[in-house]
């Protein structure tokens, strides 16, 4: 295997690799470091590169290993992570100017989780500015490319996870999601990714943006890898105030139960009908893959999208409030620090009144059941996760179309809903039910390549990347990539379907 | 019917907040207060006299 065959594989078939003795972490390590090293100046997903750690991580994992003791499937695994997770004794930067040199004194709850099991940090990712400012132009740190089209926005706020996963340049990371996050990178970037229940990660450790509306999540190529990083990450914590005393499932052991009986809720009318945002191609592809879905024995109900479109503006009203609650000090202080973009986009908050705030809360409330109603008649919600492809990037996106990015995902940030997200295809459920939602993204057999191989990233030369059988043509644009359903070739974007 | 917010308005409501800011940044944020304040009043119709703030939800009620 070549090395950068190594460097795509998934975690699954790289934690059964180690335990076959087909190559060590070491080897694994010292793969993406190299790639890193060749590939990171042209995309930027790194902020900070711990390469002596994770190469010191990385001998012991193999010592381990080599002696028997087994701390489960992320052992000798390399992961990075979102730079607003904490990291004690390393950098934590958020991406900003106001914490570029800040080293925190402990680490968050869930790296500590990952570190016991053993997963090695390659280091610490770049993303949107304090997880709420558009892409980095006046920050210090550089904006992250998209590896499928470097001219392209990989979306955010997570999105150097986003990126590195898809440039091959680590096997799993943390994001977190807000108003959408973890959604919308893994979306443009063709990767899977899970905003979990709330309640269920915790946050101790992970820089606020918005705390009632926080999630920490897993970041990954396939379904199960994520399964494998939540399960590792999910669970009671007393340090974070949200967080609910709630049995965790086995979320890898529900995988492949089969899709047949489910019955998937699309709130189309009232809601992403109306959003000017959402392009013909897009519901075209997502259309396609209802169809896809009704075919494998799932039904398909038209549900009530009003209050999923009132949701998305209780979102925002309250992510600027409690934004600029967090910041205000710095903000009244020492301004200048902040990126002009998330500057603007905080600063909404100190104009709007505590009255305005609790009505958002109060109306999240209200829509929160009016939501939850519909799961008498339906299982899962369903929505294409990005209303349009990833777009070019440019100096200054607006705020309202950093706002058209995120409409379809704020929605469901704010009702607390787990939304497992399968590469383009949104699906939502109910609290706690993220097993199920996984359950039922995993069976529709792998809808096309278990990684982004059939079309490499384009910040990857040919030398340089994996070059496994693709599983489609590679004739078609990223855009009108064909993916396989079931030995059948069907044109679908990237970010539909890339992943199952 | 909400009261629209002036150029004038958000220079006083920064001041009272302690920010130092230019009337050209003022400008530019005057948009998107507009629109979030239009926002919050599509949202005070959506809600009855009774309704509480979901403040108080408690992640581990269930589903």
């Amino acid at each position: 295997m070549s090395q950068n065959e190594l460097c795509y594989l998934t975690i699954t078939e790289a934690a059964a690799g180690l335990r076959r003795k087909e190559y060590s972490p070491v080897e694994l390590t010292g793969a993406l470091l190299k790639r890193i090293e060749s590939l990171d100046d042209k995309l930027h997903c790194f902020i900070t590169l711990t390469a002596e750690l994770a190469l010191r991580q990385a001998k012991q994992a193999e010592q381990e290993l080599r002696s028997g003791k087994d701390r489960g499937p992320l052992h000798g695994i390399p992961i990075a992570l979102k730079d607003l997770y904490m990291t004690e004794g390393i950098r934590t930067t958020c991406h900003s100017a106001v914490l570029e040199n800040w080293v925190p004194n402990f680490t968050a709850t869930t790296v500590a989780k990952l570190e016991d099991t053993g997963a090695i940090l390659l280091g610490k990712l770049g993303m949107h500015e304090f997880a709420f400012g558009g892409p980095s132009v006046d920050a210090p740190f550089p904006a992250i490319r998209n590896p499928w089209n470097t001219a392209h926005i990989p979306g955010g706020s997570s999105s150097g996870s986003g990126a590195a996963l898809a440039a091959g340049l680590c096997y799993g990371s943390l994001g977190s999601d807000t108003g959408g996050s973890i959604r919308t990178p893994s979306s443009h970037c063709g990767v899977v990714g899970i905003k979990p229940t709330y309640g269920r990660v915790s946050r101790h450790g992970v820089v606020p943006l918005s705390w009632s509306l926080d999630h920490a999540g897993p970041m990954a190529r396939t379904v199960e890898d994520c399964a494998i990083i939540l399960q590792t990450i999910a669970g009671y914590d007393a340090k974070d105030p949200a967080s609910a005393d709630a049995a965790v499932p086995n979320f890898r052991g529900e995988i492949g139960h089969g899709i047949k009986g489910t019955r998937i809720g699309v709130p189309r009318l009232g809601w992403f009908d109306e959003n000017l945002g959402v392009d013909r191609q897009t519901e075209t592809t997502f259309n396609r893959a209802l169809e896809r879905l009704e075919e494998l024995g799932a039904t398909i109900t038209e549900i009530d999208g009003k209050p999923f479109s009132h949701a998305r503006k209780a979102n925002q009203t309250i992510l600027v409030c409690e934004a600029y609650a967090y910041h205000e000090k710095r903000l009244q202080q020492t301004p200048e620090k902040f990126g002009s973009s998330v500057r603007r986009r905080m600063l909404e908050g100190a104009f709007l009144s505590a009255a305005d705030y609790i009505t958002a809360q109060r109306a999240r409330a209200v829509l929160n059941e009016q939501i939850r109603a519909n799961f008498t008649r339906v299982d899962v919600f369903a929505t294409p996760s990005a209303p349009r492809p990833p777009e070019a990037s440019q100096p200054w996106i607006p705020t309202s179309r950093i706002f058209v990015l995120a409409s379809l995902t704020r929605s469901i940030s704010q009702v607390y809903l787990p939304s497992p997200r399968p590469a383009g295809l949104l699906m939502r459920t109910y609290r706690w039910a993220c097993r199920s939602a996984r359950d039922r993204s995993m069976k529709p057999p792998r809808f096309g390549s278990p990684r982004p191989t059939s079309r490499r990233p384009s910040g990857t030369s040919r030398d340089r990347c994996c070059n496994r059988t693709p599983a489609v043509s590679e004739s078609f644009p990223p855009n009108q990539r064909s993916n396989r359903i079931n030995g059948r070739l069907t044109k679908a974007r990237p970010s539909i379907y890339s992943d199952l | 019917m909400e009261r629209e917010i002036t150029l004038d308005n958000l220079r006083t409501m920064a001041q009272l907040a302690g920010l130092k800011l230019a009337d050209e940044e003022l400008q530019r944020l005057l948009a998107g207060v507009t629109r979030s304040k239009k926002q919050v009043a599509e949202l005070r119709a959506l809600i009855a006299t009774e309704s509480e703030p979901a403040a108080t939800f408690n992640a581990a009620d269930g589903k």
